[in-house]
């Protein structure tokens, strides 16, 4: 399943974080570089490709016509798919997502979802016949840790440039998609007792716990998520709400306002 | 009250050097790790009230072989883990190629627990007196955690079984019991024991049990216990049809030699 | 079909179900109802219909999912088809697989994993009528499986929802407050609060998060309570006096021929772990306050003095089956090594 950890690589990371070290010399809340490049597939109604340190997530946003959720004849829907592709890492095997990927998927899913980012009113086409349907397919590229937001950060990304493609469907013409909020999601993991933010591959194999935070834009959090066999303190955990605001404003300001 | 009913993470003292088995210790104080009944005298101990089989050595329990392979027979052992019988650990010598001839897949054999490594390999002899491949009888099956009440104080249950049924009885620590006896007996022995394992109250239990293998409530005063001692051990030498005498007292050399029987 | 309701908190601060704010729904819980099952329970929440059980330890193929240190405790979190007012597709789906997945982790912290090397310890939660909160029911019967399966546990796990309507906190959504709520937040916590499952969606602010804490803590100490109420309860037909009788029973049978209850195991391979994480003293938080006990030589000592008497009633007095053991082995055993040191001195001999 997983591949066996190095008690050395372990006894490694967890004296740095003793020490307030990381491997790579970054702080406990520092952010690898992130790049975010937009519209880099044509064919997609939307798209961003993001480079979080080594990490490379390509997500990309199609929209079609379809019918509505029964509870929901006036809105468009969202499906949010995530693939562990072999391609990005020596650990992932080809085949259908395992609860790994769906997981992920779900957590970028709900950011996207209950955030309001997308103003699904405006994508009703006739009530309870017709809505438009938002695909965010996220494409792993290279695992070198804390996929989770790299995808989320492309699927805001990707949304704000993505276009209703009416002409094409035949249903009036092409729009921007409405976007009314600018999801920043935020991982931290645990590494001997410490909470380090946007792990590498090498410090979330030693890690236990995963806690994902998803903020507004007025600092209000839509989205939350727990993963891993760990334990976690309300201390620790209340801590990490406040740099999730904290650090999330700093994305959202420098790379998703200026798109 | 030295003993009483605890749970998983029930604070049970703030003495840590007495914790015992069924508990752990955190920040100086000793908590339940099981479901069960605290016991107070000595170390803090906790039995569970249930649970899996899990090998330990030196038990002996009843097993059956599902496979054989050119130096081991592989034993099922009513546990998560199968066990090892390598074939030098059985009575006789044996030929590679022979091996099936002694004990083939479906045998039920009583053998003993001779180690548990870290990993919970289990290795399995039977050059101990009292393991033997079961040929005849049949074989019951317990909680493993309901073994104690089958046996009783000092063995009081298994002695009144033994004596009121007729039967031959060995109880594994892994719930297998075996018996052996006239038919009819053998189905009055299985009601009984599953009448041990169902049965809420203990009190009077072996009364009970005593009273219904007898067939009925009248009968004999379970007095004479010391006698039925005596015939519990002869039970015991007699019943080892399988192994031959040659090689009890080859496995008596041995156990001679070595008291812990452990190589 | 928008039958949202108006207000879900009336001027006297009562919800629709008539329930104040901190108050959960009222739970009944019922142990040991699957007889093929190692533990199990059934759990009604409100309207919710759950029923846990665990198979296992049991052996685990295929062989490449074992971990050769410890047990891999597996959750599957499944809804009947019938469960829900529209039926569902049976079978696992995304939204159960990520529910199996992270309630599966809420456990592993208290599961004493490491006694079970490369077993399988199946945990299987059914919900049989879902309104409202069905993943921490779930959790709150799957405990109490885990327990009655005799499985060793650090200790007990509950959960429960805080979520946000008319603007305020509530504890334990119902199922309009879930429709139609601003914000679910499940939890799960261990005894001593570590949170051991967190999601959330809707909207809430880093104030609501604290306090919504605060309140899921409370709701779990109510849950604690029942749980506990009902492992004890689960033996109130019984007098206390049977139950010394059985205990002394367990004590006689596990005490008299040294290694050989279940939990004895559970002592060896401990001092065994304990053993092994000391020269790793950060490997996880978890070790690093809890000292499992039992390091070998204090405790075999000082148990065969404790049990001499006992053991030499026994001998003395009768003899059974179990005298085999004895004779062979009881006398060489009381004045050997510890445990610990015996079993690891062979294991060079053996694992060639």
């Amino acid at each position: 399943m997983s591949e066996a950890i190095s008690r050395l690589k372990k006894d490694y990371l967890f004296n740095l974080a003793l020490k307030g070290q990381r491997e790579d010399g970054r702080g406990f809340d520092e952010v690898r570089d992130l790049i975010v490049e937009t519209n880099v597939i044509d064919k997609a109604e939307g798209s961003a490709k993001v480079l979080l340190g080594d990490t490379q997530v390509l997500v990309g946003v199609k929209l079609q016509v379809g019918s509505p959720f029964a509870d929901s004849a006036d809105k468009g829907v969202i499906i949010t798919s995530m693939e562990l592709n072999p391609i990005a890492s020596p650990n992932f095997e080809a085949g259908p997502p395992r609860e790994k990927a769906i997981e992920m998927a779900r957590v970028v899913d709900r950011g996207i979802r209950e955030s309001g980012a997308i103003d699904l009113n405006k994508l009703c086409i006739t009530e309870g016949v017709e809505v438009w349907i938002v695909f965010i397919d996220v494409h792993v590229l290279n695992d070198s840790g804390n996929l989770l937001d790299a995808a989320s950060i492309g699927a805001i990304a990707a949304l704000m440039t993505a276009t209703v493609p009416g002409e094409r469907e035949g249903r009036g013409d092409d729009v921007k998609l409405p976007i009314c909020e600018m999801p920043v999601s935020l991982s931290f993991v645990d590494i001997g007792g410490e909470l380090v933010i946007d792990a590498t591959n090498n410090e979330e194999s030693v890690s236990d716990l995963r806690l994902t935070i998803v903020t507004n834009q007025d600092g209000s959090i839509c989205a939350m998520q727990k993963s891993g066999p760990g334990t976690l303190s309300e201390e620790n955990f209340l801590r990490s709400v406040e740099k999730s605001r904290e650090i999330g404003a700093q994305i959202r300001g420098e790379y998703l306002l200026n798109i | 009250m030295d003993r009483n009913i605890v749970i998983p993470g029930q604070l049970l003292s703030e003495k840590k050097e007495m914790a015992g088995p069924g508990t752990y210790v955190k920040d100086g104080n000793i908590y339940s790790l099981l479901y069960g009944v605290a016991n107070f005298k000595g170390r803090v101990s906790v039995v569970p009230f249930s649970g899996k089989y899990i090998p330990s050595r030196k038990d002996f329990i009843i097993v059956k072989v599902i496979d054989v392979t050119p130096s081991n027979w592989i034993m099922e052992t009513g546990s998560p883990y199968d066990g090892l019988l390598h074939v030098s650990e059985f009575p006789k010598r044996v030929d590679s190629s022979e091996m099936r001839k002694f004990m083939d897949i479906g045998d039920s054999v009583v053998v003993r627990v001779k180690d548990v490594s870290k990993a919970m390999k289990v290795e399995l002899s039977m050059r101990e007196q009292g393991s033997k491949v079961l040929r005849q009888g049949r074989i019951i099956e317990v909680m493993p955690a309901k073994v104690p009440r089958v046996i009783g104080h000092g063995g009081s249950m298994v002695s009144i079984l033994k004596k009121e049924s007729n039967c031959d009885v060995f109880v594994g620590k892994n719930g297998r019991i075996w018996i052996n006896g006239r038919d009819n007996d053998m189905d009055r022995l299985t009601t009984a024991i599953e009448m041990i394992e169902s049965e809420s109250h203990i009190s009077g239990l072996t009364d009970k049990v005593g009273i219904f293998l007898r067939g009925g409530p009248e009968g004999t005063e379970s007095s004479d216990e010391e006698q039925l001692v005596d015939e519990e051990v002869a039970g015991v030498s007699l019943e080892d049809d399988d192994v031959t005498e040659e090689t009890s007292r080859k496995v008596d050399v041995l156990l001679e030699n070595d008291p812990e029987g452990t190589d | 079909m928008s039958d949202k309701p108006e207000k879900f908190i009336d001027e006297n601060g009562l919800r629709l179900d008539g329930r104040r704010v901190d108050e959960i729904r009222p739970m009944t819980v019922e142990m040991g109802v699957l007889s093929r099952a190692d533990g199990s329970c059934y759990l009604e929440w409100g309207n919710n219909k759950v029923l846990a059980a665990v198979y296992g330890p049991r052996e685990l193929h295929p062989r490449r999912l074992q971990r050769p240190s410890e047990a891999l405790v597996r959750y599957r979190y499944n809804m009947a088809a019938f469960s829900v007012e529209d039926r569902i597709r049976p079978g696992p789906s995304r939204r159960s697989t990520e529910i199996s997945k992270v309630s599966g982790e809420a456990f592993e912290p208290v599961v004493m994993k490491q006694f079970y090397p490369g077993a399988v310890i199946d945990v299987f939660a059914e919900v049989l009528q879902a309104d409202a909160g069905t993943r921490t029911a779930a959790i709150n019967a799957a405990t109490l499986a885990l327990v009655d399966a005799g499985i060793p546990m650090k200790g007990l796990v509950a959960s429960c929802a805080v979520g946000k309507v008319d603007g305020q906190l509530v504890l334990d959504l119902n199922k309009p407050e879930d429709n139609y709520g601003d914000a679910d937040l499940p939890i799960a916590m261990t005894e001593d609060g570590e949170i051991t499952l967190l999601q959330m969606d809707g909207n809430l602010t880093a104030d609501e998060i604290a306090k919504g804490i605060e309140m899921a803590r409370k709701g779990c100490e109510q849950i604690f309570a029942i749980q506990k109420e009902a492992l004890l309860s689960k033996f109130g037909t019984t007098d206390e006096e049977e139950l010394l009788k059985e205990a002394e029973l367990q004590a006689e049978v596990a005490t008299s021929e040294d290694e050989t209850e279940d939990v004895e195991v559970v002592s060896e391979v401990v001092s065994e772990v304990a053993l092994e994480d000391e020269d790793d003293e950060l490997k996880d938080e978890v070790d690093e306050d809890l000292e499992l006990q039992d390091e070998g030589e204090a405790f075999t000592d000082d148990e065969v003095e404790d049990t001499s008497d006992e053991a030499e009633d026994l001998f003395g007095e009768d003899v059974s089956e179990f005298e085999i053991n004895e004779g062979t082995e009881s006398e060489g055993d009381s004045s050997s090594e510890p445990e610990g040191a015996e079993s690891d001195e062979d294991e060079g001999e053996k694992n060639e």
